[in-house]
């Protein structure tokens, strides 16, 4: 999936920022190119809709082109950055829609259509091994029971609420909750050991 | 969620988790921002996550948007609409004159401040620019004191100007199309009076450029001949 080196592509979006921060238009349209696909494929995974997807893109690409030079974490991992963005902002969008939509059902509501990923995307946990590029982090998701991985790949990569988990996997509300809690511990304490450090 | 219980650390970690996973409720999602906005702890407790779980985003394939997404996004930012359709109008290729930038600056104090117009404060409260070509050499030197309304633009090494021709001068205001400022009388030294003083009317001006016009100047208000040469406005105090 990568086809530069990570560290070399950070490099280079890096370098583009600082250029869109002085208004360069060419290093926009490069960084826009080298990063709108990876943050749609983000967001359309989360959001299932291609127009609201896209409107994710432009508030962030905007912010991009008038704050650029403003944002410190932005510089050593530009793409990092980015994405937990555009995740947050799908997020945001994903549950608030949910309130609009759902007076607040019980969970184990039978009615509520199971989240279908399209059959020719790689499974959520495909993806979670691939996103483990780095090699600790691929272990620490490795140690993970399938129901555990299963529930955060789905969650990560289609933001799947615990009640929705529930209904995908055909599992209890509180198993799943506990394979989300349980997961996520297992996965701190294995990435904090490799290193992944705290925030700054 | 009280969070100020004394397990709070916990629950805190787990819900900053959680927020960061995408499976917080939508309420219990929206009150963690909120505080996020004012507590460190709560925000840090999020960043944590978020770094943590962010290589996982790589797994995901790459999805290409709708070419639309790009043109809009442009129109909303006026940028140029279609990329690498035509070239970016000479005054957007910011590379033309910041490339340029430090050649000129690096040769004003090689030219010798002495080369600037005398002004009353003296060269070490002028506003200087050197202007050159694709060659970087400098043809032109435009200065002016702070507190002066007279820029003297001073012939180092011009091309020669046709006689139906004439150099016009310009200002390149950061995101908007340049601004004339007269053509450029004949002659070795040239003056141009500005709308105000420099502090004022280069207020959002980091160049200057010079286009070659018919006789008379652009009727268009923008340069319709080719800019021969740009220079950054350096600001010597």
């Amino acid at each position: 999936m990568a086809v530069a080196p990570p560290a070399e592509k950070s490099l280079r979006l890096a370098t583009l920022l600082s250029r869109i921060a002085l208004g360069d238009q060419a290093a926009f349209g490069e960084f826009y190119e080298k990063t709108s696909s990876h943050l749609y494929g983000v967001a359309l995974r989360i959001l299932r809709d291609p127009s609201a997807a896209e409107e994710i893109l432009q508030e962030a690409y905007v912010n991009v082109w008038h704050h650029a030079g403003s944002y410190e974490a932005a510089k050593s991992q530009p793409l990092t950055w980015l994405t937990t963005i555009v995740r947050n902002r799908c997020l945001d969008q994903l549950r608030r829609r949910e309130l609009d939509t759902v007076t607040l059902s019980n969970d184990d509501d039978d009615d509520a259509p199971a989240y279908d990923p399209p059959s020719d995307a790689p499974s959520p946990a495909t993806m979670l091994m691939a996103g483990a590029e780095a090699r600790s982090v691929r272990d620490c998701v490795d140690t993970l029971d399938a129901g555990p991985k299963q529930a955060i790949a789905l969650a990560f990569y289609h933001g799947l609420s615990h009640s929705e988990l529930a209904l995908q996997l055909r599992e209890p509300l509180g198993t799943v909750k506990s394979w989300v809690r349980r997961g996520l511990e297992k996965l701190k304490t294995c990435l904090d050991r490799a290193g992944y450090a705290r925030s700054e | 969620m009280n969070l100020s219980r004394p397990d709070r650390p916990q629950r805190l970690d787990l819900l900053a988790a959680q927020y960061a996973l995408g499976t917080l409720p939508a309420r219990a999602r929206m009150r963690l921002a909120r505080m996020a906005q004012t507590d460190t702890v709560v925000a840090g407790a999020i960043r944590s996550w978020e770094q943590r779980l962010s290589p996982l985003a790589e797994g995901g394939p790459p999805i290409t948007p709708s070419p639309r997404l790009w043109k809009v996004i442009a129109l909303r930012l006026g940028l140029e609409p279609v990329r690498a359709a035509a070239p970016a109008p000479w005054w957007n290729r910011v590379a033309l004159w910041r490339g340029l930038a430090l050649a000129g600056f690096v040769a004003a104090f090689a030219l010798g401040i002495t080369l600037l117009a005398p002004t009353p404060q003296g060269p070490e409260q002028a506003i200087v620019a050197v202007l050159a070509g694709q060659d970087a050499k400098p043809a032109l030197i435009a200065s002016i004191g702070r507190a002066d309304r007279i820029l003297t633009v001073k012939a180092v090494d011009a091309a020669v100007v046709p006689p139906d021709k004439v150099l016009q001068l310009w200002m390149l205001p950061n995101g908007q199309p340049p601004r004339s400022l007269g053509v450029l009388p004949r002659g070795a030294v040239a003056r141009i009076t500005l709308p105000n003083v420099p502090e004022i009317a280069f207020a959002n001006v980091p160049a200057l450029a010079v286009s070659l016009e018919a006789a008379g100047g652009s009727t268009t208000g923008a340069p319709q001949g080719p800019v021969l040469y740009s220079g950054k406005l350096e600001r010597m105090y």
